[in-house]
């Protein structure tokens, strides 16, 4: 299976780690680290929105957050699914 | 189930704390009746050297039993080797369900986790921090464990709510006969502050120490006329755990920011006149206010009345420059504290009863102008939390927030905005450990937020130059807006922790987490 990663572990930031799936398996989605506790549903819905906008339908997205915001979390999915495809 | 005056919904009984004495607001409660006390000892000239020869006789020596309270204080910080070894050796000789009262514990007493798991720990009084908080969050405890404030342990100790059957001080240098030092030795820590209540109002006290010198040890700290029993021990404790090197200065420029905001707040209230007196404790924004304050005070020409609290090589220079004219010290962090409080007699050595206690004659904190705090967050009632993280995991002991932002004339909590994604401003706090009615103002990088109770400060920050005033409800909805929505905390009913206001009455509960 290929994979591809983007982000750190900086402060505020996120590493997020995308492995293909089977065609028809889902998206898949596991969060741990800082926010993983008060965020997850906030998280979960911003990972498939983006992987939506990207019409991504099989994916295993693992997020090792460190605090990250929506907006840094779904410019690193973007920047995972880019490395992926290329 | 009672709400309180923090608007708590708080069960009337708790199992393992007992009947719930209800928060009613912040200098509600007043005391009654006597002073409670220590068993009458008698010493007389055929007992002249109190030594025994290992912990194991100390402890039979004192008299300890199975179900016991013993306590411990915390100047040896994260160096501490003496809880350890008197609760290995309790668990050698058989002695169990101990309810553990120290004045803190800390990452060195995670060890403390075997003997909760053996029995010969049933019971903590005081705070819970890292992976003992973590058991204790997880419902690994039976009874839940009590929070107090440093004033409010003392309190409780002579309001007869805890009594303490043996407490063993650690003392970086003693001699034969009990007096005990906390400045000279291998060991030295400087105050021993926390430990004087437990000296005088423990039915038995043994002293730990690996500085044994001729009687009489001096400068005395603790008299031998409180020490029944006196052990001496290859090592109380790691130097490099028990003094931290110099605390710098953040350099993060948003702290800075933050840091520069509280100071100029400071500089705008009435209180920033000669004879100005602070507690801003070892915290890298605390210490960044202190250094603005002081740029502030040659500027202007203030010179300072006193410092409080834990005290840092920061404050020592202050005082060295005359800055401040006396330091009162209940903790030294570092070695420039511990060197100047046994050198200088403007550093003075205070204990917790002096320091923070809310049912005496006056406590330090009473006279104090302006105080600098922390908190993991505050909400739009000015509530703050410092007991419980965002996970809802019980992880922080209260020190000397409650008591005080209850005594200072202006109270900050300054803070960013979030620590990470997690909002440091909401709506409700999950925990109140201290309430709003004596928090006065939150600083964070967005600038300075007023409690609208104090609109003499609202006025005398209004027009500061650069000083940006943010309203709460503007600052929590601007933290939620970064955000995003939060998932609640998942607990079960059961009770885990009691945090009491410094009086005694009990603010909030912390409920078990659910796996």
């Amino acid at each position: 299976m290929k994979t591809a990663q983007a982000g750190t572990l900086e402060s505020m930031d996120c590493l997020v780690t995308l492995t293909e799936a089977a065609p028809g398996s889902g998206i898949k989605i596991n969060i741990t680290g800082a926010s993983a506790a008060r965020f997850n549903s906030a998280m979960t819905k911003k990972i498939n929105e983006t992987l939506a906008e990207l019409s991504v339908k099989d994916m295993e997205v693992a997020v090792q957050d460190n605090g990250a915001l929506d907006i840094v979390l779904g410019a690193r999915v973007e920047a995972a699914y880019g490395r992926l495809m290329k | 189930m009672t709400i309180n005056a923090v608007k708590r919904e708080i069960p009337d009984y708790i199992e393992g704390y007992g009947k719930v004495r209800h928060y009613e607001g912040a200098f509600a409660r007043k005391p009654e009746g006597a002073i409670a006390g220590a068993k009458l000892r008698c010493f007389n000239s055929d007992i002249t050297d109190k030594r025994v020869s290992s912990v194991k006789e100390a402890i039979k020596a004192s008299g300890l039993k199975s179900g016991m309270t013993v306590s411990f204080h915390h100047h040896l910080r994260n160096g501490d080797y003496v809880v350890n070894m008197v609760l290995d050796a309790c668990a050698e000789m058989g002695i169990k369900d101990l309810t553990l009262f120290p004045t803190a514990l800390f990452g060195v007493h995670k060890k403390v986790i075997d003997h909760i798991k053996s029995g010969v720990v049933t019971r903590i009084m005081g705070s819970v921090n890292g992976p003992i908080g973590q058991l204790v969050s997880e419902g690994g405890m039976e009874v839940p464990v009590v929070l107090r404030s440093h004033g409010g342990r003392p309190r409780a100790v002579m309001a007869g709510d805890v009594h303490i059957d043996v407490a063993f001080i650690g003392a970086p240098t003693a001699d034969k006969y009990g007096n005990i030092c906390g400045t000279l030795g291998k060991s030295a820590c400087g105050s021993l502050g926390y430990a004087f209540t437990d000296a005088d109002y423990a039915d038995k006290v043994v002293v730990i120490t690996d500085n044994l010198v001729d009687f009489p040890a001096a400068p005395v700290s603790i008299p031998q006329t409180k020490a029944d029993i006196v052990v001496e021990v290859p090592s109380i404790g790691d130097p490099a755990g028990i003094v931290s090197g110099t605390t710098k200065v953040t350099r993060d420029p948003l702290r800075l920011l933050i840091s520069r905001y509280a100071s100029q707040l400071i500089e705008a209230s009435p209180y920033f006149k000669d004879g100005i007196s602070f507690q801003t404790g070892a915290g890298g924004i605390p210490l960044a206010v202190t250094a603005f304050m002081k740029e502030a005070m040659i500027r202007k020409g203030i010179k300072g009345g006193f410092g409080l609290g834990g005290i840092t090589g920061y404050f020592v220079e202050l005082l060295r420059e005359g800055l401040v004219s006396k330091l009162m010290d209940v903790q030294s962090f570092d070695l420039d504290a511990v060197k100047s409080i046994g050198e200088n007699p403007n550093h003075i050595e205070i204990s917790a009863d002096w320091y923070a206690n809310p049912w005496n004659c006056g406590a330090a904190v009473n006279m104090l102008d302006v105080v600098i705090l922390g908190a993991t967050e505050v909400d739009t009632d000015f509530n703050a939390n410092v007991n419980t993280e965002a996970d809802g995991a019980l992880l922080h002991g209260t020190g000397g927030h409650q008591d005080t932002a209850a005594g200072a004339k202006l109270t900050i909590i300054a803070q960013p905005l979030l620590r990470g994604r997690i909002p440091c401003v909401t709506d409700s706090v999950y925990n109140v450990t201290t309430p709003g009615e004596v928090i006065d103002a939150i600083v964070t990088e967005y600038g300075v937020t007023i409690n609208p109770r104090r609109k003499d400060l609202l006025d005398a920050v209004s027009g500061v130059k650069d000083l940006p005033i943010v309203p709460i409800d503007e600052l929590a909805a601007r933290a939620r807006k970064m955000s995003g929505p939060t998932d609640p905390v998942k607990t079960t009913d059961r009770i885990i922790g009691v945090v009491e206001w410094r009086d005694g009455t009990v603010i909030d509960v912390v409920r078990q987490l659910k796996k």
